[in-house]
């Protein structure tokens, strides 16, 4: 079977069947140019999901599913702080897993890079103005 | 009178005639100081064999092995990485974007101390300071151009309480420049939206430090 190559047919039938479907096989890899199977190892708050199939070489084996709602407005910086770690091979741990992550009540929401948008981040003083400019006195 | 000349010769050529040679392995001359050439033979030089040759190579062999090597690479795992799906290592020390951490708490880390600003080698850094209500010293202004920015680190390395950090975050392009000039505002909501993160990278290089 090997030699003759037929079970790589019968592997891409099966990642087409696993993926859900031709319909959705072929939309993945319209949006992912790629389509790969991997077990899930969790989803963010946000819907991403995070898988990971070591058959792939290292760098290639952890990989980010972003959330359906982005349809192909998906973007690297849309990855929140907790997964950034694990997709970027600094720990194995998933979020869940992970004992020394800490959680505080004053953490923020993640935020896509807002650049280009409304929502944009515009530079503004802190402090009050020290200098104030010159008001010519009225004449009488 | 050959015989006589072969003998009167014989005290100088003695020993190539009476001595058992062993077999040559080449058939050139093995006198001293020549070489034997065992490569193989060059190719003609006549002008119709070298078109002959070139036309060969250029229209057909050429063409194939080209062929051959697209189809071999269309079948080979592909070495890049799929980049907003999959991402490369880095490290915990990684020096992206700065964000100013906060106590547990919730109370802001930084007490003004300006080393930051003195350390800071493209002087990207613009502090000031005041005492808050409460007889405190905090910054009223902590701007950092990210623009003159060169990621060097060394505020990070100069602050005393672990406020000003390079956090892991790299994806901060922006469309125009105003957007990178930063305020203290912006920092402090990097550090509230990356602390997962930077204790996580400041645990893991704990005992470095």
């Amino acid at each position: 079977m090997n030699y003759t190559g037929l079970s790589k047919l019968f592997s891409v039938f099966r990642i087409i069947k696993e993926s859900g479907g031709l319909r959705a096989s072929l939309y993945k890899l319209y949006r992912m140019d790629e389509l790969k199977v991997g077990t899930l190892m969790g989803t963010d708050k946000y819907g991403n999901k995070y898988f990971e199939n070591n058959r792939f070489f290292y760098g290639r084996n952890r990989w980010v599913e972003y959330a359906p709602y982005y349809r192909l407005e998906y973007d690297g910086s849309q990855v929140p702080a907790e997964w950034f770690g694990w997709l970027h091979y600094k720990t194995d741990f998933t979020p869940d897993n992970d004992p020394g992550r800490p959680k505080y009540k004053w953490m923020l929401d993640h935020t896509e890079n807002l650049s280009g948008t409304p929502q944009q981040y515009v530079p503004y003083s802190t402090t009050t103005q020290k200098i104030d400019a010159w008001k010519p006195p009225c004449p009488k | 009178m050959s015989l006589t000349i072969k003998l009167f010769s014989v005290p100088r050529n003695g020993h190539r005639i009476f001595r058992c040679t062993p077999p040559r392995r080449y058939e050139a001359s093995c006198a001293k100081g020549q070489y034997i050439n065992v490569s193989p033979p060059d190719p003609s030089m006549n002008m119709g064999d070298i078109t002959e040759r070139a036309a060969q190579t250029i229209f057909w062999t050429e063409l194939a092995r080209g062929f051959a090597v697209t189809l071999g690479n269309l079948f080979k795992e592909p070495a890049t990485i799929n980049y907003p799906f999959e991402k490369g290592p880095l490290s915990p020390r990684f020096r992206g974007e700065h964000a100013l951490r906060r106590y547990p708490s919730g109370e802001e880390r930084c007490i003004a101390c300006k080393l930051c600003e003195a350390i800071c080698p493209a002087q990207a850094i613009t502090i000031e300071a005041e005492s808050r209500e409460d007889g405190s010293r905090r910054t009223t202004r902590y701007d950092i151009d990210m623009t003159k920015c060169i990621y060097c680190g060394f505020c990070q390395e100069a602050c005393p309480v672990d406020a000003i950090v390079e956090g892991p975050n790299f994806e901060f392009s922006t469309e125009t420049h105003e957007e990178l000039l930063y305020n203290k505002e912006k920092l402090l909501n990097n550090g509230d939206k990356w602390e997962s993160e930077i204790a996580s990278n400041i645990y893991a290089d704990h005992l470095y430090r």
